[in-house]
């Protein structure tokens, strides 16, 4: 069953279109990953599923409904959203900075029913903060800053969750353990999840479905075999690939790559052009 | 939650400690001034047993600057964290934003135009003066609120274009000032450094219910505040309408400001600083936080005037002068303090 889907969808900035005619379906209960080169619209696109940017044309579609006629607390009781590198104010503590995950399902003053503590509670414990929830999130490690984060998000309750680059900036094993945090979610309560990653043996080794974007068309989108392949990340990166297969996961990973040179005339043509 | 409660019983604590500190400054204010009135005087005065001098002093001149300095200072101390909840940026307020010299700018035009064909103690500038300041206060928070809107408004886009505005009506008030003669000059010059002048009973029936109603108001988005103190993004993302809200929010800091320099000057810094010592004292917690802004912008205020009033006997400082000269270094030291 499709979540999230879009139609003929441009996206630009001012006068500059980022993404030209796109057709997006992420599954329901899966782990998609959208990946491509930096400036592609990979961000550009989630913000736009996430109604945080306008398209400029065509729809988005949430469990079959046009996302911009739908109350926008509505949504929030079915996607919540995670940009890149959120800030918090100083001096919030991790409980309250969860508790606003909240704030969809209350009505006004934000006064927390048992209810709410009880999910907070459980965020807590799922993202192993639960000894954390009264230290500020400004005094905390990049990883754990990050769980607090996450926690926000599921405490929202959604069916449907997108988050931009959550393992950018953390170390390798932090990395892993938010993705695991991530595909726990949706393993075990079935959790719909849309992420824009980088590391590509991370998206492969976690994803049911992989999206390959370049200059915002999709590539290729399917499952990791499908994805993985040196023609996709020579069109996608411009990298010659060599990709094996990880002797643990049974996943695709990128061993090693090189640059594939490009002709310095011709790129130079292509800019005036453009 | 511990710590929580811990917090509600800080917030307490502070509040009572802030009402004991206004109260003991407002009781000091009462005794102090160029006529000095003995404690128990005034306590016979306020029961209507006082002498005809008294009488007139305290109930007709003190009593209303007072309240009007405690409402001021509430109205300008909240007005500066709304805007600096609503842009995300710790050094807003109505000052730096342009409100404070649009209405500077209107008060210059009133004493340029009309002031000379009038008589000054004709009781219609009393209270045109307030409206034309209020009017430049919304003209300027409109003219920021347009130059900055680009399909929505982004929060450091509103701080740039409020400077600019600010330095535009800044440049438009000294070009009306340099053609004054040297009485209206002086007039000008107070007005625009603070000075609560309006010191009239039917000024604070008018003031009071205003600010009154917008502060509660303000109260009642504190939840909406604090989640957008997490940004745009993060804001849409848990339902709220960020758009709407920020112009809503942005409308009542405008109003609050207007209504408070209408009656005020144009004081500085308290918008910047009340809301700063507040979120040290308490945190972000807007529900927390705006009482406290709210009671310590009125404290200062008092307590700035009170010293105004009495340091030069028989010349007053005006209430923004003193303000600033004790926000300055504070201010100074937190930048230093900053990492």
């Amino acid at each position: 069953m499709v979540s999230l889907s879009t139609e003929n969808l441009q996206i630009g900035y001012g006068d500059k279109t980022i993404v030209e005619n796109l057709n997006l379906h992420i599954n329901k209960g899966e782990i998609t990953t959208i990946i491509g080169a930096n400036g592609c619209g990979k961000s550009t696109i989630l913000k736009t599923l996430a109604r945080v940017h306008a398209a400029t044309s065509g729809i988005v579609y949430l469990d079959g409904k046009m996302i911009h006629k739908v109350p926008t607390k509505e949504i929030a009781r079915k996607m919540a959203v995670l940009p890149q590198s959120p800030e918090a104010p100083n001096g919030l503590t991790v409980y309250e900075l969860i508790s606003f995950g909240r704030s969809p399902h209350q009505s006004g003053f934000g006064r927390l029913t048992d209810k709410d503590r009880q999910v907070i509670e459980w965020a807590l414990e799922v993202t192993g903060l639960s000894l954390f929830a009264d230290h500020p999130v400004d005094a905390l490690s990049g990883g754990q800053r990050q769980r607090a984060w996450i926690a926000m998000a599921i405490a929202q309750e959604t069916d449907l969750l997108l988050l931009d680059e959550p393992t950018t900036y953390l170390d390798m094993a932090h990395q892993l353990e938010i993705l695991q945090l991530l595909e726990k979610l949706n393993k075990e309560q079935n959790r719909t999840i849309v992420m824009v990653i980088h590391d590509l043996n991370h998206a492969s080794r976690f994803s049911h479905q992989m999206v390959a974007l370049c200059k915002g068309n999709i590539v290729k989108e399917g499952s990791a075999e499908e994805v993985m392949t040196p023609d996709v990340l020579k069109t996608v990166f411009q990298i010659d690939a060599e990709i094996v297969k990880d002797p643990r996961t049974k996943k695709p990973v990128c061993l090693c790559y090189d640059l594939i040179q490009k002709e310095p005339e011709l790129e130079h043509r292509k800019v005036m052009n453009f | 939650m511990n710590q929580s409660n811990a917090k509600k019983k800080k917030f307490i604590v502070l509040i009572i400690l802030l009402f004991i500190l206004t109260i003991i400054t407002f009781v000091l204010s009462l005794n102090l001034g160029v006529v000095r009135i003995a404690p128990i005087d005034v306590f016979k005065t306020l029961l209507g047993k006082g002498t005809a001098r008294d009488q007139l002093v305290l109930v007709d001149f003190r009593l209303p600057r007072m309240i009007l300095a405690l409402l001021i200072g509430a109205g300008l101390a909240v007005s500066g964290a709304i805007l600096q909840g609503v842009t995300k940026n710790e050094l807003a307020d109505p000052g730096i934003l342009g409100i404070n010299s649009g209405a500077g700018f209107m008060v210059i035009l009133f004493i340029y135009f009309f002031q000379g064909s009038m008589n000054s103690i004709n009781t219609l500038v009393i209270f045109l003066m307030p409206l034309f300041a209020l009017a430049g206060a919304v003209l300027a928070a409109f003219l920021i609120y347009v130059l900055a809107w680009k399909k929505g408004i982004d929060p450091v886009r509103l701080i740039l274009v409020g400077i600019g505005v600010n330095s535009g009506f800044g440049a438009a008030i000294i070009i009306f000032q340099l053609k004054m003669n040297p009485q209206d000059f002086m007039q000008a010059a107070v007005w625009l450094s603070g000075d609560i002048w309006g010191t009239n009973w039917k000024f604070v029936a008018i003031l009071a219910p205003l600010i009154l109603l917008l502060l509660p108001f303000a109260l009642y988005k504190a939840h909406i505040l604090n989640i957008m103190n997490l940004g745009d993004q993060v804001a849409t993302g848990l339902g709220i309408q960020v758009e709407k809200e920020r112009r809503l929010l942005l409308l009542a800091a405008v109003a609050l400001a207007g209504f408070s320099v209408a009656a005020g000057g144009g004081i500085a810094f308290l918008g910047l600083v009340a809301p700063h010592i507040a979120k040290r004292l308490i945190g972000p917690k807007h529900q927390l936080f705006l009482p406290i802004t709210a009671v310590l912008g009125a404290f200062v205020l008092l307590l700035a005037d009170t010293i105004g009033k009495n340091l030069l006997t028989p010349t007053q400082i005006p209430v923004g002068i003193v303000v600033a000269i004790f926000s300055a270094p504070y201010f100074i030291f937190l930048l230093m303090k900053a990492k």
